[in-house]
């Protein structure tokens, strides 16, 4: 895997795949769908200076679906041994019978064109040629400078991984595709303060490409000033006030929409925005965009797991609900159509985010008489079906458009549905640090709970 | 020890034998050892190899059909290496002896320096079961069976009430069978049920929506759905909450005295203690309890212990996944800390006996210090006396989850409440967020009821990235503030 700039793809990787696709058709199989992927791992932990953790390894995994008779049954195996395969296709071209036959069932058709996984950037030959020295290096060197601030004084050590991923994906209507991808990530986890008054955060860089990849000293210098910031908190009492989520917050809440615009929880009528398409959900601020084409994205990729050629799909354009992301399936469930989300037998976001504004966060803050800035929540306290949040919070207190003092021990309460409604900043910090993302966000009003 | 094919047929009936081994390796015990040398050739300690087949039965309901099923195969192998503490680990799932080698090989490159020791002889190590009852095996059972389960479950919550607009439910079942070797010559084998049934319904009325959720199952066979909870009750109990929530009212915001139902609330001991005394969080001293051990941290009432073998729950086991047999840990005795859970790093860097708490996800992980079933004992007081001692508080019936971080700040988030009001549950109220520091909350402990009970057994645990099954259990426990996160 060295140099070239299109990775050389396992040949053994597309044979087992459209071989598995033709046993199963022999054994009466109506369709079929085969993925196949391969994967090497490696990751490095260290702390206080020493390894503590070192893992590398390779691994594949098969995955299939077959349908007959509109049935449909799943099956998956890390043993590729083609006694254990057939065994499995076999028992699941039997199995099929027992599920109930759903109209609804069945593969994607062929696409007339795909994507060009070239041209989405999602493959570094650099990582695979990293040799171990440099890769434990660059996790030492992120904790050692994190360490050398004063105010630090514990470390969950720091971790440097890499992932490579090579995957086929072929049906019985001809569609075969493949694509390798890489990430690699370096970050660094700390806390501040004595054993009885304790914080704590982390700051990390997540990639396709190694040369992307922060440089260790950001890393430590921002995972120090989010720790160090939540030093001597004070309690405040139960109010409600301006919520001020930062990326890393409006990242949650991105994903907490997607799960309410997913066609499956569409259908399955496991979210109030179930019968919204084309209504108003949020104000104009709010535009929220799926892309599963942005080169070098970490939520990018050339086609769905149904073998459907990504795309761009705009979901919420300025307040109105323009699409659900669905899969084949789901698309069939509601009659529309499918928007290249499927994963497995479900739905995922691609690169999934809120689009910028024209304000800079600061001034969001500046323009804030009393205030909570939410930086950490704890717990889980979403729920779909009503739109509800509730979550313990850690957070920065605003007083007079200043960062007066860090707050703990609260909750933030509200809806999805008000927030979107509520939004009134939207900040120009947006940051694909993660797939699902947005940028800082203030929201007019939510209950804070404290004492 | 012989390399063959090894199967111990238990009687059907007996639901105390142990499961049958079945060996899918077919790997030459002379070959392992030396792949065990091999790990140990740049120096290591300590090596070892986790063997793990595990197969995966599924059955999903929704939309009024059986909407798919699914069977998974995992096979693969985890060599650990120990240098200090140091940890190296490399798995593979291609069991070819060369590729065996190379995870050792990589595995053993965590040490730098002379081989150090040699694996000892392998000594079959004989496993008595205590953590498994099965009478009826899943694996052994037909799909039919399984699906008449759920379509059982799946109906009962659809005709409860008519103001249930959907349900899912579904069910699964896994047999895992494990092989341990270590270079000190331990070789021991397990094999491991797990069933759960689980239903969520929705209920609707005039737009809004509200879910709920019930389930079971545990290291049981398919007898447990007859026994001890059926399929009806599991589908019937999730309509009742998903109604309940629709009358619901929104969670009260502020500090104010907390009771904690049975059961459900073990939760929070988990979230709020156990995690904290976890080994490694103690060894690394990043757990707020690193420098506790022997001290008050709580009030009297609070007694806590992790029990590994207690027959039948969701996180026992017979063996941990690096070979120590586990036994009842005491964690916390009237509020004075008196044990943190182990595994073998932690105890050997610690200079601490094992507890049997070393878990892992699967072969593709190395172990960690984790609970397994954890519960705070009985106290003396009658449920309904705690209860009436409260004059305007919250009552905690169900629970969704919790977090924890090392500092001691948790949440729990509660699916379904009550408001106390002069001593009697009143209104039902939804979503709310319960956050506190552990510390504070161990010393407010005021009351402890009689009637300890286990929560559903339906939990699984995360923790660096690795999930297992767990439970945990309390009994009515009385709080006397703590702060609820709800909407003014």
């Amino acid at each position: 895997m060295k140099g070239g700039r299109r990775p050389a793809l396992p040949a053994d990787l597309r044979a087992l795949a459209e071989s598995l696709v033709g046993d199963a058709r022999k054994l009466g199989a109506d369709e079929v769908e085969v993925s196949v992927v391969d994967g090497r791992e490696f990751d490095v932990d260290v702390r206080r200076g020493k390894i503590e953790h070192l893992v590398e390894a390779g691994s594949r995994v098969c995955g299939f679906k077959i349908i007959k008779d509109k049935r449909t049954a799943y099956a998956s195996s890390s043993d590729l041994a083609p006694g254990t395969l057939r065994r499995l296709v076999r028992s699941a071209v039997k199995r099929a019978a027992l599920a109930s036959p759903d109209e609804f069932a069945g593969l994607a058709p062929l696409a007339k064109k795909g994507v060009d996984a070239a041209e989405l950037d999602l493959f570094d030959p650099a990582i695979a040629g990293l040799d171990s020295k440099t890769k434990i290096g660059l996790a030492r060197e992120t904790e050692r400078i994190a360490l050398g601030d004063n105010r630090i004084t514990n470390s969950y050590g720091a971790n440097f991984g890499t992932n490579e991923l090579h995957s086929v994906l072929a049906n019985s209507n001809g569609f075969v595709g493949e694509y390798a991808q890489t990430y690699c990530e370096l970050s660094v986890g700390l806390q501040a303060g004595d054993t009885d008054n304790k914080v704590e955060d982390s700051w990390f860089s997540s990639k396709r490409h190694f040369r992307d990849l922060a440089a260790p000293e950001e890393i430590a210098r921002k995972a120090v000033e989010r720790t160090v910031r939540q030093l001597r908190p004070r309690k405040i009492r139960t109010q409600n006030v301006p919520v001020i989520f930062e990326p890393t917050q409006t990242s949650w809440l991105m994903g907490f929409l997607f799960g309410c615009i997913s066609g499956t929880a569409v259908y399955q009528k496991a979210t109030f925005l179930a019968g919204r398409l084309g209504q108003k959900i949020g104000n104009g601020l709010v535009t929220v965009v799926d892309d599963g084409l942005m080169p070098g994205g970490l939520g990018t990729r050339p086609f769905d797991s149904d073998g459907l050629p990504s795309r761009r799909t705009k979901v919420v354009d300025q307040g109105i609900l323009k699409n659900y992301l669905c899969n084949t399936y789901a698309a069939r469930k509601l009659k529309l159509r499918s928007t290249g989300n499927a994963d497995g037998s479900g739905v995922s976001p691609n690169n999934f985010y809120l689009e910028p504004g024209p304000v800079a966060p600061r001034e969001i803050i500046a323009g804030t008489k009393k205030g909570l800035i939410v930086i950490r929540t704890l717990g889980h306290g979403l729920n779909s079906v009503s739109g509800d949040i509730s979550r313990g919070a850690f957070g920065l207190w605003v007083e007079n458009g200043e960062i007066a003092y860090p707050v703990s021990e609260i909750t933030i309460s509200g809806n999805l549905g008000r927030i979107l409604n509520d939004i009134e900043a939207v900040g120009n910090d947006l940051d694909f640090f993660s797939p699902v993302t947005g940028p800082t966000i203030k929201v007019a009003e939510m209950t804070v709970a404290g004492s | 020890m012989d390399g063959a094919v090894k199967v111990r047929h238990p009687k059907s009936s007996d639901p105390r034998a142990p499961l049958p081994y079945v060996d899918h390796f077919r790997l030459d015990p002379a070959d392992l050892r030396k792949v065990l040398g091999l790990a140990l050739s740049s120096g290591g300690d300590f090596a070892e190899i986790f063997m793990e087949y595990r197969t995966y039965d599924f059955v999903n309901m929704e939309e009024d059909i059986i909407k798919e099923t699914a069977e998974s195969v995992s096979l693969g192998l985890g060599i650990r290496v120990l240098s200090g503490d140091k940890t190296g680990f490399g798995y593979t799932n291609a069991l070819a002896l060369e590729k065996v080698e190379k995870a050792a090989l990589t595995a053993a490159a965590i040490a730098s320096g002379k081989v150090k020791s040699r694996p000892a002889r392998l000594r079959d190590k004989h496993l008595a079961n205590y953590a498994y009852r099965v009478s009826s095996p899943a694996d052994k059972a037909g799909l039919k069976k399984k699906i008449a389960l759920v379509q059982e479950a799946y109906g009962a919550a659809q005709k409860s009430d008519a103001r249930i607009a959907k349900v899912k439910a579904y069910f699964q079942d896994s047999l895992s069978s494990i092989a341990i070797l270590n270079s000190e010559g331990l070789f021991v084998r397990d094999t491991r049920p797990m069933v759960k049934l689980v239903c969520v319904a929705i209920s609707e009325k005039n737009g809004q929506r509200e879910f709920g959720f019930w389930g079971g199952g545990g290291r049981v066979g398919l007898e447990y759905f007859r026994d001890v909870l059926t399929p009806r009750a599991i589908g019937e109990q999730a309509a009742r909450e998903a109604v309940i929530l629709l009358e619901a009212r929104d969670a009260p915001a502020g500090e104010m005295p907390i009771v904690l139902s049975p059961g459900h609330s073990g939760v929070l001991i988990h979230e709020a203690v156990g995690h904290l005394l976890e080994a490694d969080f103690i060894r690394k001293k990043t757990s707020v309890f690193w420098n506790k051990m022997g001290k008050k941290v709580g009030s009297e009432l609070v007694t806590i212990h992790d029990d590994p073998t207690l027959p039948a729950f969701r996180g026992s086991y017979n063996v941990d996944d690096e070979g120590t047999v586990p036994r009842r840990t005491l964690l916390i005795e009237k509020g004075v800390v008196r044990g943190f859970l182990q595994d073998r790093l932690s105890a050997g860097l610690m200079n601490r006996p094992l507890t049997g708490h070393g878990r892992r996800q699967d072969y593709s992980n190395a172990p960690i210090p984790r609970m397994a079933n954890t519960y705070i004992d009985r106290g003396e007081h009658a449920p309904e006396e705690i209860l009436k001692s409260v004059k305007r508080g919250f009552y905690v019936a169900s629970l969704s989850g919790g977090q924890v971080e090392d500092s001691g700040k948790f949440t729990f988030s509660v699916s379904l409440g009550y408001l106390i009001e002069d001593g009697r549950l009143t209104a039902p109220v939804k979503q709310a967020t319960l956050i506190g520091t552990n510390i504070d909350v161990l010393k407010r402990i005021e009351m402890a009821g009689s009637d300890l009970e286990f929560g559903l057994q339906t939990g699984t645990c995360s923790k660096d990235g690795q999930d297992v099954p767990v439970s945990d259990g309390c009994p009515t426990l009385k709080i006397s503030k703590m702060t609820v996160g709800g909407q003014r």
